[in-house]
């Protein structure tokens, strides 16, 4: 019976905490915050995903009060055509490999990648990661290792999934994507001057009927209390 | 009441098919059919569905009549492990055959992310819809004419290839267009267990998947492509079995979707 009772509570209190502090958000965010951001504000629903599917359905009428991206491009593209407010930069992201601890391809740096037989998985096209990862390569002149990429995936996640998995040799990932699997794989540093501005932007939906409240949470991301949390998490600050 | 139940139950069914077609003009559909995504996407997907069918008939079809004429223990276990695929949701398949097949999986092989990987994932979801569709033929097949052909002193292969297989042609006919029709249509299981790479491992259903938020006219031409070939697929059927016992509707409209 107190087993039920602490149940029952335990269900309604996240619930109670959330009305408490106004309406609860749904917060559209780029996979690669899946770790990040429930962590400085738990209360709030997340979808998760590649930030360009993301800004797919906010055209297509999903209904998103916070739009988050890993990239500026969608985020300015929504607010050109009026689908979202005004949006802020509120951190910064660098690149790097990963391999599976097992490292079964001997991947020493990303210069071994150009080596026959290696299975690469990137990020596809249009996909703010699978953009980055085209500029590095293009930038450390390596755009040879295209050739060994065997699966384009549609956000970081599943990227970061298949190398921790050891299916893949390695994967272009974001420096925060590699913390939560750190037991898994090994990370390999991309040279500065290979490192495109990775930049993440956050925009009140236009379409919210919770504005006040999707403010306050943008707000709430450039607190000084958010940065040090992104931080600690890896991330960089604008 | 039941004409206005059956008129939103159509219109319902066939809305989202019309609408591929009514959202991009027929020349500019037609048109995208020549983008290099496309024609890779066909091609991916017409080979490893060919390969996926000429296992799943080669060892589909001895396996279902040994099911279908031999009465032994546990033989209804064995049915139903046959049919498990048929219900289980393809993201299942898709985390069981990396499980199963994987680099770290219990077999250690180097499968995941090449064309074999699509070709196991067809045959696993595509096949037990042929083999129960193959077994139910079988069954159907007249037992004095076997047991006459053996008492004449046919060998079983023979009884097999001038008796049953003629007999539950047209059944097994419709089983391996159902099958072939899941396989073109295969997502889940294959985008997690052999990923999704232009000219490799994007089939269709891949490619409109990829396509969507990017260029939406061309995963509508995508898809315009795959229902013409379901369509064809289940033409086929209903012309390849229209003498027997399904008369006005075809086997296994049941079959979970393709699409899952």
């Amino acid at each position: 019976m107190r087993r039920v009772a602490a149940l029952a509570l335990a269900l309604v209190l996240p619930v109670a905490v959330a009305q408490a502090s106004g309406p609860r958000l749904t917060v559209f965010a780029a996979a690669s915050l899946a770790e990040a951001l429930p962590r400085i504000d738990a209360a709030e629903r997340y979808s998760f995903s590649g930030s360009d599917q993301l800004a797919f359905q906010i055209r297509q009428g999903a209904t998103a009060d916070v739009y988050a991206a890993a990239s500026p491009k969608y985020p300015q593209e929504l607010y050109k055509d009026g689908l979202v407010a005004k949006p802020v930069t509120f951190a910064t992201n660098r690149l790097v490999v990963i391999v599976p601890r097992a490292n079964p391809a001997r991947i020493r740096s990303v210069y071994d990648l150009r080596r026959d037989g290696i299975k690469l998985v990137i990020g596809a096209k249009g996909v703010p990661i699978g953009d980055y990862t085209r500029t590095v390569l293009d930038r450390l002149g390596l755009s040879d290792a295209l050739g060994n990429v065997v699966s384009e995936e549609t956000d970081v996640k599943l990227i970061a999934g298949k190398v921790a998995l050891g299916e893949a040799d390695a994967g272009f990932v974001y420096r925060t994507d590699a913390r939560p699997i750190v037991g898994k794989v090994i990370q390999l540093a991309i040279p500065s001057k290979a490192q495109p501005p990775v930049e993440y932007q956050i925009a009140v939906v236009a379409a919210s009927h919770h504005k006040t409240a999707a403010g306050a949470f943008v707000r709430r991301l450039l607190s000084p209390r958010s940065r040090a949390m992104l931080r600690a998490a890896g991330f960089g600050l604008p | 009441m039941f004409a206005a139940a059956a008129c939103v139950v159509l219109a319902f069914l066939v809305l989202p098919v019309a609408a591929i077609f009514l959202r991009v003009a027929p020349d500019d559909l037609v048109g995208r059919l020549g983008d290099p995504v496309v024609r890779d996407a066909l091609l991916v997907t017409l080979k490893t569905s060919a390969v996926a069918q000429v296992l799943i008939l080669g060892l589909g079809t001895p396996a279902a009549y040994l099911l279908a004429s031999r009465r032994f223990r546990g033989r209804s276990i064995v049915l139903t492990l046959v049919e498990l695929p048929i219900v289980l949701p393809p993201a299942v398949a898709g985390i069981g055959l990396l499980a199963a097949f994987g680099r770290t999986g219990l077999l250690h092989t180097s499968v995941p992310f090449t064309q074999t990987a699509v070709v196991l994932a067809i045959c696993l979801v595509a096949g037990p819809l042929y083999a129960r569709q193959a077994v139910a033929a079988f069954e159907s097949v007249d037992a004095t004419l076997v047991e006459a052909a053996r008492t004449l002193g046919a060998r079983p292969g023979r009884v097999f290839l001038r008796i049953a297989l003629p007999l539950a042609a047209s059944g097994l006919g419709a089983g391996a267009a159902l099958a072939f029709a899941r396989g073109v249509g295969e997502f889940g299981a294959t985008i997690m267990f052999a990923g999704s790479l232009q000219g490799l491992t994007q089939t269709l259903p891949l490619a409109v998947y990829a396509q969507f938020d990017r260029d939406f006219s061309l995963a509508l031409a995508l898809g315009g492509l795959l229902v013409a070939v379901s369509g064809a697929v289940l033409l086929a059927v209903k012309l390849l079995a229209p003498w027997t016992r399904f008369a006005s509707t075809s086997p296994f409209l049941s079959a979970p979707s393709a699409s899952s």
